[in-house]
């Protein structure tokens, strides 16, 4: 009952944001055709120290992944709307979609053909380097020379981490995220089953849940099984060989995706792993019909049962390299001014408004929040009261985090998505993991050889 | 004497001859020279040039094991459309002939779901195949049976089947239809007199006299089979599970847009393309033969 | 089997055929009607009584598919896209037909069979280099990146139904007009193409439903969902919001119910349209 009650609680007030959201967007469209009337607009204000001429109107094309079901997405566009309120000349035409392999393609696609937007909110890890090659972003250290307040709020830890792989900060960050191991503790108290902290203890949890008809482990494996690659090979390889690009299947990896098929067999995923979105999967998860998720920072906004639900750090495989408690994570993604922005002299300072908006304190505190204040904060940001069990396991996690590492797509790109694509082969055994990993390697060497 | 002037043909082929000459032919070429170079973007972005790479893709497609996958799949889809779309229609098209009332009401309710689009249709399957709660495993429960996983590995491309081929029976359904009620009905009148009941007058009046009607519906089936994606990109987008339900349209999909595979997609582009012409003379061969 | 139990027979054959056509019309009414009925429920009573009427009957789901997805929009973004491929399909695959139909000129053989052998092209075959030269031109994510693809596609099927329709037109009134001072021209427009009404809406329907639920081309040339048409959006809708069983109901209602009432109102000349053009053809 109470369940109901919360998950009908969450859908009436995101429907109530979709209802302010729809309605700004019309008050932008009319704001728009008014302006057109009244031909240009003095702005009200003037953030970047320029010069105040008439201004023209101005659209900002952006493109971001607070979309969709994401949860910074009502932050996002509350920030946008407050943009917009505040500088009437500034319409934003968004483009936000909860990132994919798809979505990431689209926005490559849209940089090769000069289709880019004014700004972008995206990756800045081995993701962005087919982006960044195009040298059509504009580097911090370029607009700071104009505008010296610029990212003024980010903290240098947060700048330096989120550069790109050519060691150049582009992108101003908000948060950065961490993965971990979602559980849902009533369950194991239920069938009194200790929180797994190793191999062993994980075994014995997902057999004694199997037993008693919950699905182990909640996961789609033909959509994301990302966060199982990344744990099971970082814990079987240590960080060294994990964080290496080999040239062919090293054993250590290999071991590590054999792994898929242990669990499979063992029964600790879904019946229909095969086949779910991967939605359907975080749905099993939250309606308690499974017991662990392995999902990342984002995933936190989704959660309802505060109560119940705690974020430990991965158990551990067998014969482990990896410290305990090592962690997957980063600073990776952030706001980028394209040079088309840029070079517009009507759209520069507004883009400068809008990335500033966004990753000034006011804003990433408010994206902070968003992700129920677990993330990590690209700036300073004020402590919320009233710390829920949840909240409170993941301060444990993170703050006793050993090492913190970023994941496999972050280092070889486009030919990691060729072994997502054959994990759910690996776990039934009808590809080796040794072929998989081959595979994926050759697509490597095709992108970056020569 | 009108069409004695030629040159106002020109101008009436032109148009048409050019848009099938940019937007189909010259493609097809480029499809063949791209597929022999190694295509790291789909425009080739300064300081990346694309590299000559010969038959590397074709040799890849002889040991793509997905790609059998695909190949197989999309035979059996040929084969199952003529089999159970045109076949099933065609029982369907001489029932309805013989029935006197609600004709017109069987025409309209069978063509509901060739107008629908596919994507719709595919959602509405996803609903009925999920495994908690989907609508059959809510019927399995009703009568106490523990719930199927519809998509198991083993039923995949039988269920990715079943809406493919139940969405356009009532296509050919109404094609059939009318080649039926173009059959004079004094031909079965004289052969009832001769005593040819019912049903040898379907075998001996009907499918002789519907050959040409056949011809096309097979045609037609056969180079449909080919074009089939939304519906399996819907219900089990990638092929899932483990690529057992790609499609030769699915399978070029995923490897050019989903792996950015461009080169390996344009190789897939062109052997396409020669199944096509491969099946549709197979097709030709057959029913030419009948008709002399 | 004897003449004698023929009237018995005929009669029990009689329900035995209503009960297979019965039994096929309603398998393809059920879904549809099973969609419906589930749009008025919340998510949770879906996943466990689909087939009961809804305890209550809410909107919740229509109001939330109308506030987050756009669906006006697309509904245009398709009319536009699909309303262009029918009107380019319609006057190139006439023009095309009456030029192979009327005139014999060199290289009719050549035309004739590239139209034939590009039904052997599915889009699949062409879509990279059209969606390069879409890139080059500026035009992806615009209609007409698919638009221009689409009339392409629908071109030979249409004109080959055409061709087969214009050679049963008598040539005789068309020679009286070119008597009476009538350019080609006009023969076309005043007598070709009002001749060929009823195969014309043949080709128009197939090419404005086939460009209406495509999804393949859609996919590719647009990717911004601001401007998607209904097939993308549809799909988009079943990947984020999968799990919302009531809202997944509810889209797929509201996509398939305007085209089942135009269906409704246009079937005869559907039907008429395409048994007049497909078995000429």
């Amino acid at each position: 009952m109470k369940n109901k009650l919360l998950s009908l609680l969450c859908v009436s007030t995101m429907a109530v944001s979709l209802f302010t959201g729809c309605g700004s967007g019309q008050a932008a469209g009319g704001r728009e055709t008014a302006d057109q009337d009244g031909g240009k607009q003095e702005p009200e204000e003037n953030t970047g120290g320029k010069e105040s001429q008439e201004q023209a109107l101005v659209t900002l094309k952006t493109v971001s992944m607070f979309g969709g079901t994401d949860p910074n997405a009502e932050a996002y566009q509350t920030i946008n709307e407050e943009l917009m309120a505040e500088n009437d000349y500034i319409t934003i035409e968004d483009n936000s979609q909860t990132s994919d392999e798809d979505w990431k393609a689209a926005v490559a696609a849209d940089f090769s053909v000069g289709n880019e937007p004014d700004v972008l909110q995206f990756f800045t890890d081995a993701t962005a380097d087919s982006i960044v090659a195009t040298d059509k972003l504009v580097s911090v250290e370029e607009i700071r020379a104009e505008y010296p307040a610029y990212a003024q709020d980010t903290l240098e830890a947060a700048l330096a981490a989120s550069a790109n792989t050519d060691g150049v900060s582009r992108a101003v960050p908000t948060t950065g995220y961490w993965e971990g191991l979602y559980c849902n503790k009533d369950l194991f108290d239920k069938y009194n089953i200790e929180l797994p902290t190793d191999w062993t203890s994980l075994e014995t949890a997902i057999r004694t849940f199997q037993e008693n008809d919950i699905i182990p482990i909640a996961v789609s494996l033909n959509n994301v099984p990302h966060y199982w690659i990344e744990f099971l090979m970082l814990y079987t390889a240590g960080e060294e060989g994990y964080t290496s690009i080999p040239k062919t299947a090293p054993a250590e990896w290999v071991k590590a995706l054999e792994l898929f098929k242990t669990l499979r067999d063992m029964g600790a995923f879904p019946e229909d792993t095969d086949t779910v979105d991967d939605a359907y999967a975080g749905q099993l998860f939250r309606d308690k019909k499974a017991a662990m998720q392995l999902d990342g920072s984002w995933y936190a906004g989704q959660i309802e049962d505060m109560e119940g639900t705690v974020v430990i750090a991965f158990p551990g495989v067998p014969d482990q390299q990896a410290d305990a408690a090592s962690m997957i994570g980063g600073v990776s993604s952030g706001f980028y001014i394209t040079r088309k922005a840029w070079e517009d002299p009507d759209k520069r300072d507004a883009a400068v408004k809008f990335v500033m908006a966004h990753t000034s304190q006011a804003g990433v505190q408010r994206y902070w929040e968003a992700t129920g204040a677990v993330a990590q904060a690209a700036t300073q940001v004020n402590p919320v009261d009233g710390a829920t069990p949840f909240a409170e396991s993941i301060a444990a996690y993170t703050s006793s985090a050993s090492l913190m590492v970023a994941p496999t797509d972050a280092r070889i790109g486009d030919a990691y998505k060729t072994l997502v694509a054959q994990i759910v082969k690996v776990s039934t055994g009808a590809m080796t993991a040794e072929e998989a990993i081959d595979l994926a390697l050759e697509k490597y060497a095709e992108q970056y050889g020569e | 004497m009108l069409y004695k002037k030629k040159w106002p043909a020109l101008l009436f082929v032109l148009p048409g001859l050019l848009f099938l000459l940019i937007f189909l032919y010259l493609p097809f070429l480029e499809n063949i020279r791209n597929s022999l170079y190694n295509m790291k973007a789909v425009v080739e972005l300064p300081g990346s040039a694309w590299k000559f790479i010969g038959l590397k893709n074709y040799r890849r497609l002889l040991w793509d094991p997905d790609l059998r996958t695909a190949i197989g799949n999309t035979l059996k889809m040929m084969a199952l459309t003529v089999v159970f779309e045109v076949g099933f229609a065609f029982v369907l098209a001489v029932l309805v002939s013989n029935v006197k009332r609600l004709q017109q009401a069987f025409r309209t309710v069978y063509f509901f779901p060739v107008v629908i689009s596919a994507t719709a249709i595919g959602l509405m399957f996803k609903l009925f195949y999920n495994y908690n709660g989907g609508m059959l495993n809510q019927l399995l429960n009703a009568v106490g049976k523990e719930p199927v996983n519809w998509l198991s590995p083993a039923r995949a491309f039988g269920m990715v089947a079943v809406p493919i081929l139940w969405s356009y029976i009532g296509f050919y359904f109404v094609i059939l239809l009318t080649g039926l009620s173009d059959i004079s009905e004094d031909i079965y009148e004289a052969a009832s007199i001769d005593g040819c009941g019912r049903g040898r007058q379907v075998f001996y009046i009907t499918l002789p006299m519907m050959k040409p009607v056949f011809a096309t519906c097979v045609t037609l089936a056969v180079t449909g089979a080919l074009k089939v994606f939304d519906l399996p990109w819907v219900i089990v987008p990638n092929g899932a599970p483990q690529g057992l339900t790609h499609f030769l349209g699915t399978y070029m999909y995923q490897q050019t847009f989903g792996l950015n595979d461009y080169d390996y997609g344009s190789a897939l582009a062109f052997m396409i393309v020669v199944m096509g012409v491969v099946a549709a003379g197979v097709v030709g061969f057959f029913t030419r033969e009948r008709e002399v | 089997m004897t003449e004698a139990g023929n009237g018995n027979k005929v009669c029990r054959s009689g329900i035995l055929i209503y009960t297979v056509l019965g039994l096929w019309g309603l398998s393809t009414i059920f879904p549809f009607a099973w969609v419906l009925l589930n749009s008025f429920k919340a998510s949770a009573e879906v996943l466990n009584s689909s087939f009961a009427l809804p305890e209550t009957w809410i909107l919740d789901n229509y109001v939330t598919a109308f506030s987050r997805m756009n669906i006006g929009t697309a509904y245009r973004n398709s009319l536009i896209i699909s309303g262009s491929v029918t009107a380019g399909v319609v006057l190139l695959s006439a023009m095309l037909a009456f030029a192979l139909t009327r005139y014999r000129f060199a290289g009719r053989r050549l035309v004739n069979a590239l139209l034939a052998a590009s039904l052997m092209f599915p889009v699949f075959s062409t879509i990279i280099p059209v969606y390069r030269m879409m890139i080059r031109a500026g035009l992806l994510g615009t209609k007409l990146a698919v638009i221009l693809p689409h009339i392409a596609g629908n071109l030979s099927f249409a004109t080959i139904v055409m061709v087969g329709f214009m050679k049963t037109v008598p040539i005789d009134m068309e020679e009286a007009a070119y008597m009476e001072g009538a350019h080609v021209f006009q023969v076309f427009g005043r007598i070709i193409v009002p001749l060929c009404k009823a195969s014309l809406s043949t080709v128009a329907i197939f090419s404005f439903l086939w460009s209406y639920n495509d999804l393949f081309v859609q996919k590719i040339m647009i990717r911004d969902n601001t401007k998607y048409p209904i097939s993308n959006l549809l799909e988009t809708i079943s990947s984020q919001y999968g799990t919302d069983f009531g809202l997944m109901a509810a889209s797929v209602t509201l996509i398939v119910l305007p085209v089942l009432l135009v269906y409704m109102v246009l079937q005869k000349n559907i039907i008429k349209g395409l048994t007049a053009g497909a078995i000429k053809g």
